[in-house]
């Protein structure tokens, strides 16, 4: 147990002090750390996957907390905690299945409970359909399952089932925590392999002769660049520069390796350019809920610029990014302010910035925002690992992949 | 306010002995014309809106006084006496409509929870044996009720929302005939639980987007808004809320007044002076009388206007609706509805060459809404026609 906290407080501090960026590397990372502390957490044997769940919302508060506008920790969170839970029921309903079908066996000899059991195992089936899905109209009027595992204790008959289940129940035990963290070993997989799902979908989109414009650099835009061009495809790239961190100079510097027709211009000359391009391409930082992306500075504008001119502007983003939440006021919460160096040199400036000058407050300020909110309706498509998306459609993959009760993981726990 | 005009009131005393005198000619014992007795005796005037009106307008006591006495006895008195000489068939109509619009006059009660009590009361009553029967039975009482107000769209919903509960679970779970009928009507009893509950979701759901300091315009009376408003105050936020008067029946007045009462600052506008206002404003809140299939709302008269405006200064529209106001519509235009009208008053006298727009409601598109706060979740207005595929489909 020590050597897990030990390892939940490093990575609290690494999250803290802005060691691991990147949302990629911050799901790995999450992802990693929560299937070690599963694999280590002593299951008690009732509700097991009640205890599980609450261990790990405890240890994602603190992850959360710890760096709250790198997203995508909170997404791997919630997904686990969706694991845990849809593995947990498929386990239950499958005992329990089992269960009344050994009980309908059983009645032969015995008529003493009736239908009982295969009353209670049609409403856990029921109770399955419904258990994992969000809320919808269809299930407005039907009973919520409160626990899908109390039909499983009250149906207990006589003592040789008892026992026998209880030595089915100490095997639910470990079946649990092992799918559970096969689940995960999945999830890390699926992180470390979107690239390569999202670039197979390359050729699709990219056509022969088109200019391409993208502004900075994400790992994500350049391989399913490189994806067409090894495909044979011939287009040209625009690489707008992405100040004040300049990373889309070594972005052009990679496509030109790799034998693109690359060209360099400056943020504020995209809507200069922006009548010659086809298509624009961008990677981003997180896709919220009603399909608005959080995406580094500058996209805004090269989006409102790619909507006066009707460029379709695509967005890369593997499912690890795509956050159950809404923006509410994206300019302010979701936001992060850099560190000014990467604007001026403080050598040339430090006059400025004295803060011994007349007033006591340094006459100069600088303001270095990470993010940008692009609103949905200029995002023309999203492209993650499953496929092509509507922004409008953003709601239900995100549907699939986190259940209801996870969407606020701080709220809860601190309550 | 035209309900205390002297003439509306006149009308209404005259229409309601129109009624007693031609309502058992236009209804032939015989079962074979059934599906033209149901009628709603004033047709041209809708009842929802005269409902909410009366539950949500301002309204004084004298003037419930006056109207009382003018019109003398319960109006469903008339309307009991009435069915005793038709047969069982539209016994069971006039029973279901005479129940819902018992249930309809409280004034905390959704209208769609009202219909569905209605049709748990023909279940209750129904001397069928089998499923189909009663599905049959439950089916033409719903015909009844909904062409009975057609203006009324969480009527509707809620009717074919319950239909569909029926038939989909029915013969699936239960194979006892009486077990599934008793938890028909259980289910039934729950449903006034379940839209109490909606609300108090919706108002949790909604508290992310009230931010302190903001200012919320809103249109009309909404038992959610001022749910979701309440909740708000209750957590301390500080916000400032417009209201617009909301003419005809000043349903605004009413909120502004409810809002008061919670130490929430209110300030009042004419209907016409959104526009002026629109620039402090930071998001705009309204209810809905129905959510259509293209994710848009139908709502009290105005309310186009206001997502107009609104998305032409950029500022978000939020609206609040229970889930079970999603309506299988789906309005192309304004004038692609049945037309719900009211009287209006407007204090003098109008020539009689001057034609009054007297609709009570309007659609808005769903390019012109942000945001609807649903108890299945906060949801953009292409979701609703997904919810309803699935339902329906």
């Amino acid at each position: 147990m020590p050597d897990v906290h030990s390892l939940v407080n490093e990575c609290v501090t690494k999250l803290k002090k802005r060691k691991v960026e990147g949302s990629k590397a911050t799901a790995k990372l999450t992802a990693e750390l929560l299937r070690s502390f599963i694999s280590q957490q002593r299951l008690p044997h009732s509700n097991q996957a009640g205890s599980l769940i609450d261990a790990v919302k405890t240890v994602g508060e603190k992850l959360i907390a710890a760096n709250p506008v790198e997203l995508a920790v909170g997404n791997v969170v919630r997904r686990v905690l969706h694991i845990i839970r849809e593995e947990d029921l498929s386990l239950t309903t499958a005992a329990v299945g089992g269960l009344s079908l050994a009980a309908e066996s059983d009645d032969e000899d015995d008529t003493e409970h009736d239908d009982h059991p295969v009353l209670s195992a049609s409403a856990v089936a029921a109770a399955a359909r419904n258990a994992l899905r969000p809320p919808s109209l269809q299930t407005l009027l039907e009973d919520i399952p409160h626990s899908v595992a109390a039909p499983h204790t009250s149906s207990s008959g006589g003592d040789s089932e008892g026992k026998s289940k209880s030595a089915d129940k100490n095997s639910v035990t470990r079946k649990l925590k092992h799918n559970v963290i096969e689940a995960v070993n999945e999830l890390i997989q699926d992180i470390s392999t979107c690239h390569e799902q999202i670039a197979e979908q390359a050729v699709e989109h990219i056509h022969h002769n088109e200019v391409i414009l993208t502004l900075g650099s994400s790992r994500t835009v350049m391989e399913f660049l490189c994806a067409a061009k090894e495909k044979k495809r011939s287009f040209r790239v625009f690489v707008a520069e992405g100040a004040p961190r300049y990373q889309g100079h070594a972005l052009a510097k990679e496509l030109a390796a790799r034998g693109l027709q690359t060209t360099v211009i400056t943020d504020s000359a995209v809507f200069a350019m922006i009548s010659r391009v086809n298509m624009v391409i961008v990677g981003a930082h997180a896709v919220m809920a009603n399909g608005g992306v959080i995406a580094p500075v500058g996209l805004n504008m090269v989006a409102l610029a790619a909507q006066r001119h009707a460029v379709p502007f695509v967005v890369l983003a593997g499912v690890h990014k795509l956050c159950p939440l809404y923006p509410h006021n994206p300019e302010d919460l979701l936001n992060e302010l850099k560190s000014p160096s990467e604007l001026l040199d403080f050598g040339e400036f430090s006059d400025c910035l004295d803060f011994g000058s007349g007033t006591g407050s340094p006459l100069l300020h600088v303001v270095n925002p990470a993010f940008d909110y692009v609103p949905p309706n200029l995002v023309s498509l999203f492209i993650t690992d499953t496929g092509g998306h509507n922004p409008s459609y953003m709601y239900r993959l995100i549907a699939d992949y986190y259940s209801a009760d996870d969407l606020v993981v701080r709220g809860k726990s601190a309550s | 306010m035209w309900y205390r005009s002297a003439s509306f009131i006149l009308d209404k005393q005259q229409q309601q002995q129109n009624d007693t005198v031609t309502n058992p000619e236009s209804r032939p014992p015989s079962s074979a014309s059934t599906a033209m007795a149901a009628e709603n005796p004033n047709a041209n005037i809708s009842m929802y809106y005269q409902t909410r009106a009366a539950h949500h307008g301002v309204v004084t006591n004298d003037w419930l006084a006056q109207a009382q006495a003018a019109v003398g006895g319960h109006p469903d008195d008339s309307v009991s006496d009435n069915y005793v000489s038709g047969s069982e068939e539209e016994n069971i109509r006039y029973s279901v409509v005479d129940e819902f619009n018992n249930w309809r006059k409280q004034p905390e009660l959704a209208e769609a929870v009202a219909a569905i009590r209605a049709l748990a009361s023909v279940i209750r009553s129904s001397q069928a044996t089998t499923m189909m029967e009663l599905e049959i039975e439950l089916k033409k009482a719903s015909d009844a009720l909904k062409s009975w107000d057609t203006t009324s769209i969480s009527l509707t919903a809620g009717c074919d929302l319950f239909m569909r509960y029926v038939t989909r679970t029915s013969a699936l779970e239960y194979e006892d005939f009486n077990s599934a009928k008793s938890r028909l009507l259980e289910r039934a009893e729950k449903f006034g639980e379940i839209s109490y509950k909606a609300r108090r979701i919706i108002a949790m759901l909604s508290q992310d987007f009230i931010f302190d300091g903001c200012t919320i315009l809103v249109h009309g009376f909404s038992r959610v808004v001022l749910e979701v408003l309440r909740t708000a105050a209750q957590n301390k936020k500080l916000f400032r809320v417009l209201c617009t008067e909301g003419r005809p029946d000043r349903t605004g007045l009413r909120l502004s007044n409810e809002l008061a009462k919670l130490d929430i600052p209110v300030k009042l506008l004419i209907d016409s002076a959104v526009a002026y206002s629109m620039d402090e404003v930071d998001m705009v809140f309204v209810g809905a009388d129905g959510v259509v299939e293209s994710g848009g709302i139908i709502n009290m008269m105005g309310t186009y206007q206001i997502a107009l405006v609104a998305k032409s200064m950029n500022k978000p529209v939020y609206v609040a609706a229970e889930s079970y106001k999603f309506a299988r519509l789906y309005p192309l235009d304004q004038k692609d509805m049945v037309p719900a009208l009211r009287p209006i008053d407007f204090g003098v006298p109008i020539p009689s060459k001057v034609e009054v727009e007297t609709s009570a409601r309007d659609y808005t598109p769903p390019q012109y809404l942000t945001l609807l706060f649903t108890d299945l979740g906060v949801l953009t207005p292409s979701v609703v026609s997904d919810e309803l595929i699935q339902l329906y489909l």
